[in-house]
C-alpha cells in the first residue's frame, strides 16, 4: 500500500500540510526540530492510533491552535490510501477538552476517528493503513525492557490482525482487573475465604484471551525466524544465523495449539496461585514473556557489541516489513526516521538496496544530505522540511 | 486562565454554597453548577421552591424496599406489595432502572431483586457492596422456582452472573439467563422493549 495524500492541521508544530509522496522512496531532509520526526510520527498515529513519542494525545495539538479563539482547539491527520484491495480516506481528530469536560472525565483530549468519512472506532482504524516505524530509539528492542520486546510484536500483530488487537486490550484490562483483586487480598482490605470462587470468572476469561494472543505472538516469532535469517546475513555478513526464542512466562513444552496452550496456563495460575496472593499481583501470561536474540548461542541483548545490536534492531524492523507483505498480500509503508547516518557503510548501503524494491513506499528522514550517495539522491523523492513546511527539491 | 476558585471568595455565601452543592453531582463541574446557580436565582420563586421540594420528597418519602431493594414509598414497592405477581419467579438485575425496562416489556409477572451494582474490581466493588446476602436470604423464606439473571450483556454484568449462579447452584433452583440477542457491552436500561421481552421470554437454563 502507499498513501498518495497526508494532510495535517494544526498538528505538532505543523499549522497546515498537504504532503503527497510518491509510491517509492521519499527522502525528507531538515535540520534538528524542523517537523521531519513529527511527519512519521503522523502516520504512525493513523496506523496504530497513538503516537511513538508520547501517551498524553494534547501534546499533539498546535500551541497555535490553542492560543487562538479557536473552540476547543483541536489536531487534524487525515489521508487517502491507496492499498492493493482499493482506496481509502482516513482521518483522526484530536480535540482539547475544555478544563470542565477535563476535571469530569480525567482526560485531557478526544479523538474522533472517520474512515472513508464515516465515524468508527479507534480500533476499528487500526490495520487500515499499516506502517514499521524504525527510529534510533528501536535499539532498545534489543538492550533494552522486555515490554520494548512485546511492544514489538504487538504492534505488528495488532496492524496485521483485527482479533488480536482486540482480544488483547481486553486480556490487558483482565489482568489489571485480577491484579486489583489479588491486591486487596494481600492488603488484608477483603477477606480470602472465597478466593477460588471469585477469581474463576476472570481467571476463564483471562486464559482464553491470553492463550489467543501467546499462539499468535509464537506463530509470528516464527515466521519472522524464517524470514530474518537472510536479511540479517546480508546486513552483517555474519556466518552465524540469528536466532529469535520466545521466552514464556510458562512452560507449554512447545506444544503450541491455541488449547494446549490454555490448559497450561490454567495450571501454571493454579500453582502459583498462592504467590500471586502474596506478591498482589498476575504472575503469569504473555505480559510477563520476553524475545531473547542469539548468534551462535550468544545472547546479543546482553553480550552482543553496538554494531550486531544494532544490526538486530534494523534486521527486526526489515523483517517485520516482510511479515506483514506475506501476510496480508501487501507492503506496509516503511518510516525510517533519522537511522541511517547511525549504521556503518556496509549496512546503509544493504538497507538503502532493501528500501528500493517495486510497490515499497519509503519515507527516510535525515538531518544529512551527505549521508547518502548521487545515485541514491537522484532516483528518490527529495523533500525539504524547515520550520512546519515541506518544500520539493 | 479563569478559574471559578478565586471567585468563589467574592460571592456571597448561599450562592457559593449551592454551586459547591450542585458540582458534587455526577456530569457536574463548577462551571455549570454556576450557570444552574444563576439560572436559579434568576427563576421564579415557585420554580425554586417546586425544585427544592422535590429534592427533599426524594429523600423523605423515597426508599428502598425491604425484600427487593427497587424504589419504595413505603417498606416494600408497588411490585412487591401486589399479591397477584408471580410470588415463584425473581428477575435478578443490576440498578432500580433496569425494573422499569424489563416492566415496560410487559411479558413478565414475577417478582425482581435489585442488587445495586454489579461486581468491578477496577472500581473496588466486590459481591459485599451487592445485595447478594439479601437475595440468598429470600430463597430461605419464599417459595422462589426460577431466578432470572439479568445483570448487563458485558464483562461486569457477566462477572456478576457467574458469581450469582455459583451461589444459588447449591439451592437446587432453575437458573436461567436472558438469552443472547441484547447488543452486547450494553445496558439493559437502554435496549427497547422488544428485543429485552423476547430475550427474556427465550432465556436459557444455566443450572
Ligand atoms: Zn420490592
Amino acid at each position: 500500500m502507499h498513501i498518495l495524500n497526508l494532510s495535517l492541521r494544526h498538528f505538532r508544530n505543523y499549522e497546515q500540510l498537504e504532503f503527497t509522496p510518491g509510491p517509492g522512496v521519499s527522502l525528507i531532509y531538515g535540520n534538528n526540530a524542523s517537523g521531519k520526526t513529527s511527519l512519521l510520527e503522523a502516520l504512525f498515529y493513523l496506523a496504530t492510533t497513538r503516537s511513538p513519542r508520547t501517551t498524553n494525545d494534547r501534546e499533539l495539538v498546535n500551541w497555535h491552535a490553542r492560543e487562538e479563539a479557536v473552540a476547543p482547539p483541536f489536531a487534524r491527520i487525515a489521508a487517502d490510501v491507496q492499498q492493493v484491495s482499493g482506496y481509502i480516506k482516513i482521518e483522526v481528530l484530536i480535540q482539547l477538552r475544555s478544563q470542565e469536560q477535563h476535571e469530569n472525565s480525567g482526560g485531557g483530549s478526544q479523538k474522533l476517528v472517520r474512515l472513508n468519512q464515516r465515524v468508527v472506532r479507534a480500533l476499528d482504524l487500526i490495520g487500515q493503513l499499516r506502517v514499521v516505524l524504525f527510529t534510533p530509539d528501536d535499539l532498545t528492542l534489543v538492550d533494552g525492557a522486555p515490554s520494548n520486546r512485546r511492544r514489538y510484536l504487538d504492534m505488528t500483530l495488532s496492524q496485521l490482525d483485527p482479533h488480536y488487537v482486540r482480544t488483547l486490550s481486553r486480556y490487558n484490562k483482565l489482568v489489571q482487573t485480577r491484579n486489583a483483586m489479588l491486591r486487596a487480598w494481600r492488603e488484608r482490605r477483603r477477606t480470602l475465604r472465597s478466593v477460588d470462587e471469585e477469581l474463576a470468572y476472570w481467571d476463564d476469561e483471562m486464559i482464553t484471551a491470553g492463550g489467543y494472543v501467546l499462539a499468535e505472538r509464537l506463530q509470528a516469532v516464527a515466521d519472522v525466524n524464517t524470514l530474518i535469517k537472510p536479511i540479517f546475513q546480508a546486513n552483517t555478513g555474519e556466518a552465524q544465523e540469528l536466532h529469535i526464542a520466545y521466552r514464556p512466562s510458562f512452560d507449554f513444552a512447545g506444544m503450541t495449539e491455541a488449547h494446549h496452550l490454555v490448559e497450561q496456563f490454567r495450571q501454571t495460575l493454579q500453582q502459583r496461585r498462592s504467590e500471586e496472593l502474596k506478591r498482589g499481583q498476575t504472575l503469569v501470561g504473555p505480559q510477563r514473556d520476553d524475545l531473547l536474540f542469539t548468534v551462535g548461542n550468544v545472547d546479543l541483548g546482553r553480550y552482543g557489541s553496538r554494531g550486531q545490536q544494532r544490526s538486530v534492531a534494523l534486521a527486526l524492523k526489515l523483517a517485520e516489513v516482510e511479515l506483514m507483505r506475506m501476510r496480508s498480500g501487501d507492503a506496509p509503508i516503511l518510516l525510517l526516521d533519522d537511522v541511517l547516518s547511525e549504521l556503518d557503510l556496509q549496512r546503509r548501503k544493504y538497507t538503502l538496496e532493501a528500501i528500493r524494491h517495486p510497490h515499497q513506499q519509503t519515507i527516510v528522514s535525515s538531518t544529512d544530505l551527505g549521508t547518502f550517495d548521487g545515485d541514491f539522491l537522484s532516483a528518490v523523492d527529495r523533500w525539504r522540511v524547515e520550520q512546519g513546511r515541506v518544500y520539493r527539491g | 486562565m479563569a478559574s471559578v476558585r478565586p471567585l468563589q471568595q467574592l460571592l456571597i455565601e448561599p450562592v457559593a454554597t449551592l454551586i459547591e452543592e450542585l458540582s458534587r453531582l455526577p456530569g457536574i463541574g463548577p462551571k455549570t453548577a454556576s450557570r444552574l446557580t444563576f439560572h436559579l436565582l434568576r427563576s421564579s420563586e415557585t420554580q425554586s421552591q417546586a425544585l427544592a421540594q422535590a429534592i427533599i420528597n426524594v429523600k423523605d418519602q423515597v426508599t428502598w424496599c425491604t425484600r427487593c431493594f427497587n424504589i419504595a414509598m413505603s417498606d416494600l414497592c408497588p411490585i412487591c406489595a401486589d399479591s397477584t405477581r408471580d410470588q415463584s419467579r425473581i428477575v435478578v438485575v443490576e440498578e432500580p432502572l433496569d425494573v422499569l425496562a424489563v416492566e415496560r416489556t410487559e411479558v413478565y409477572r414475577g417478582l425482581y431483586h435489585v442488587l445495586h451494582g454489579h461486581i468491578a474490581p477496577l472500581e473496588g466493588i466486590y459481591r459485599e457492596h451487592l445485595r447478594i446476602a439479601e437475595l440468598l436470604q429470600r430463597l430461605q423464606t419464599e417459595p422462589v422456582e426460577e431466578v432470572i439473571l439479568a445483570t448487563n450483556p458485558n464483562t461486569e454484568g457477566e462477572a456478576t452472573a457467574y458469581l450469582l449462579l455459583k451461589d444459588l447452584a447449591p439451592w437446587g433452583i432453575r437458573v436461567t439467563r436472558l438469552a443472547r440477542g441484547l447488543p452486547t457491552g450494553g445496558d439493559l436500561e437502554w435496549a427497547d422493549a422488544e428485543t429485552l421481552g423476547s430475550a427474556l421470554q427465550g432465556r436459557r437454563e444455566i443450572a
